[in-house]
């Protein structure tokens, strides 16, 4: 399998003036082109610096990460247009319609013109948006917020799509959209990474999951064989056992 | 309620605000509005060689204002200088007032004719010119009781006190406007986390700060612009300068402005944090700039502490360029030090902005 994003002694220590926090601790791993990869992990693991770390947001203290053959040290922006990025919050403008929201990430990625309309107009109508495609995105339930959120992630036809936790405080129904239009994607050729606290979620989407914990990478395999591996029967239990049931801060 | 006490206790930048700004406001404001100045910089131009010239010099230099222990004149002497050689003196700012004694000032008093002296005074700052005109004419009246005519040109048109005012108002209008509306882009995209999308794309930190920039200039102008022309409308205020100089002022003020504002905020964890710090800020260069008052009316300790305030610079600029109409050579110091400011607080704000945002 083609290897897209390779991780390779990644190491992030978050430095004041007391104190040193090493949030994640010399870690690898390879992500492989078309797969849906999932990282999970308790609060404090280091799931969400190295999901930044990838993203190119954050700098990593040691180690190296290439994104599609390319250093996120040295080529970050061009590594920039080559993904696309959901973040946790809805981070939309309350004050733009949804149509203005999709036009401006496409301006940003340089999106030519009658490509983006062509894919702005295809793209809430897949997510049940085109008739609010006018509408202040302020007065939008979650819901619309969230599928919102998406499509403007990847107006510029990425590669690979990150997506940090993509259905905590979902309705069941727009979860259910969420994961159908995860799969979508995936067929589309996509890869997929995305951190999660639900299991089921995990175990259902992703080809293989990065359990973490301490900074540290516990175990990375098919769901399948995590729970083979650990004799459990499902994904919860494999994270327990793995993380312990210590409640994280 | 304790529980409120206990929460405005522990927000220890909003207490400052609250409780400390309002004493150090009624400090600025009862020394600036308590109609009295010190250490006016006079020029007395004394053309005569008589000995009744001297007394009033001498009466001068002595003079202490009611309620003050310095003295009203710092004076400088010469002679032979035209009124538009000493109009010019005014003009670039040397000195605050010029006072001219003519040739025949002793001898027309031995004659027991009326003596005519010449003063001129910086008007742009209203306040200190009634002042020193009120001052000089009861100085001359204890001097030669009903002898001595004063004549005060007027330099710049007949000036109110909103003349003082306006300027020194669009400058601080622009100061306040850009830190805030910069610092809530900055800390409400942060907070609603619509910074970090952008962050995201190929657009860099600097193309951001970049865009916010050009934003605020262009917001900050066309309201400058709208403040003018209804300050002239309204109040027919006096507009001697040239527009494109009072553009200059704005925007190398607007651009620390933006700086100061992405600086604050993006030290800021959200719109609350940033509310507060950059009261910190905002609030002493309304009232410790002479905006509302001269710098002219306050101890020497407070002139430094508003020498230390960019908005100083930019109201002392505003006016000479409004009121004087003066040209470029006028507000050169000036200018350097909002270069000089801007550049640095705009330097560390992106700093703080690539590390923090």
């Amino acid at each position: 399998m083609e290897t897209i994003i390779e991780v390779k002694g990644l190491t992030k220590v978050f430095k004041t003036r007391r104190t040193e926090l090493i949030a994640v601790d010399h870690i690898s791993f390879e992500i492989y082109k078309g797969e849906i990869f999932g990282m999970i992990g308790p609060n404090g693991a280091g799931k969400s610096t190295t999901f930044a770390m990838m993203t190119t947001l954050v700098k990593p203290t040691g180690g190296s990460i290439m994104v599609s053959g390319l250093d996120v040290e040295k080529e970050d922006e061009k590594i920039r247009q080559k993904i696309g990025v959901v973040p946790q919050q809805h981070s939309l403008y309350p004050d733009l319609t949804a149509r203005e929201n999709l036009e401006l990430m496409g301006n940003l990625y340089d999106v030519p013109k009658k490509l983006m309309d062509e894919r702005i107009d295809y793209y809430l109508k897949l997510v049940n948006l085109k008739t609010h495609s006018d509408r202040f995105t302020g007065g939008f339930s979650g819901g619309m917020k969230q599928r919102l959120s998406v499509i403007c992630a990847i107006i510029h036809d990425p590669e690979i799509i990150f997506w940090d936790e993509p259905t905590t405080g979902l309705d069941p129904q727009t979860r259910q959209a969420i994961w159908k239009l995860a799969m979508k994607f995936n067929e589309e050729g996509k890869t997929l990474i995305f951190t999660t606290h639900y299991m089921e979620e995990a175990d259902k989407l992703c080809n293989r999951v990065a359990i973490m914990n301490a900074g540290k990478l516990v175990a990375l395999d098919t769901p399948e064989n995590l729970k083979k591996t650990s004799n459990s029967t499902s994904l919860e239990e494999v994270f327990i056992h793995l993380t312990g049931e210590e409640i994280r801060d | 309620m304790i529980k409120e006490f206990k929460q405005l206790f522990r927000k220890k930048v909003l207490v400052v605000p609250l409780f400390v700004f309002p004493i150090v406001m009624i400090v600025f404001f009862g020394y600036g509005m308590g109609g009295s100045v010190n250490n006016v910089n006079l020029l007395i131009v004394n053309n005569d060689m008589g000995v009744s010239s001297n007394a009033l010099v001498q009466e001068l230099g002595t003079f202490i204002p009611k309620n003050s222990d310095n003295k009203m004149f710092e004076i400088t002497y010469t002679k032979d200088m035209s009124q538009s050689e000493a109009e010019d003196k005014i003009n670039s700012a040397e000195y605050k007032a010029v006072l001219i004694i003519p040739v025949d000032y002793s001898d027309r008093l031995a004659k027991n004719e009326k003596p005519e002296v010449t003063l001129l005074t910086d008007q742009s700052d209203t306040t200190s010119t009634g002042i020193i005109v009120e001052t000089m004419n009861k100085i001359l009246a204890k001097s030669q009781p009903g002898t001595i005519l004063l004549t005060v040109p007027d330099l710049y048109g007949s000036l109110k006190y909103i003349d003082f005012l306006t300027p020194a108002v669009i400058a601080l209008t622009v100061f306040f406007g850009t830190v805030m509306s910069t610092g809530y882009a900055v800390a409400g995209e942060r907070e609603d986390g619509t910074i970090v999308r952008i962050l995201m794309t190929p657009v860099s930190r600097g193309a951001v700060i970049f865009g916010k920039t050009i934003h605020q200039l262009i917001l900050q102008l066309a309201r400058a612009v709208i403040l003018i022309l209804a300050a002239i409308l309204i109040f027919g205020v006096t507009m001697n300068g040239s527009w494109l100089l009072v553009a200059l002022i704005l925007v190398i003020f607007t651009f620390g402005a933006v700086g100061m504002g992405i600086a604050i905020s993006a030290k800021s964890e959200d719109m609350t944090s940033f509310q507060q710090i950059s009261m910190l800020f905002t609030l002493p260069s309304m009232f410790a700039t002479g905006v509302f008052f001269p710098l002219d009316s306050i101890p020497d300790w407070m002139r430094w502490i508003a020498y230390l305030i960019p908005l100083t610079y930019a109201n002392d600029a505003m006016r000479i360029v409004m009121i004087k109409g003066q040209g470029i050579n006028a507000i050169a110091g000036d200018l350097i030090i909002l270069l000089i400011y801007s550049i640095i607080i705009f330097s560390v704000a992106i700093r703080i902005f690539r590390r923090e945002v």
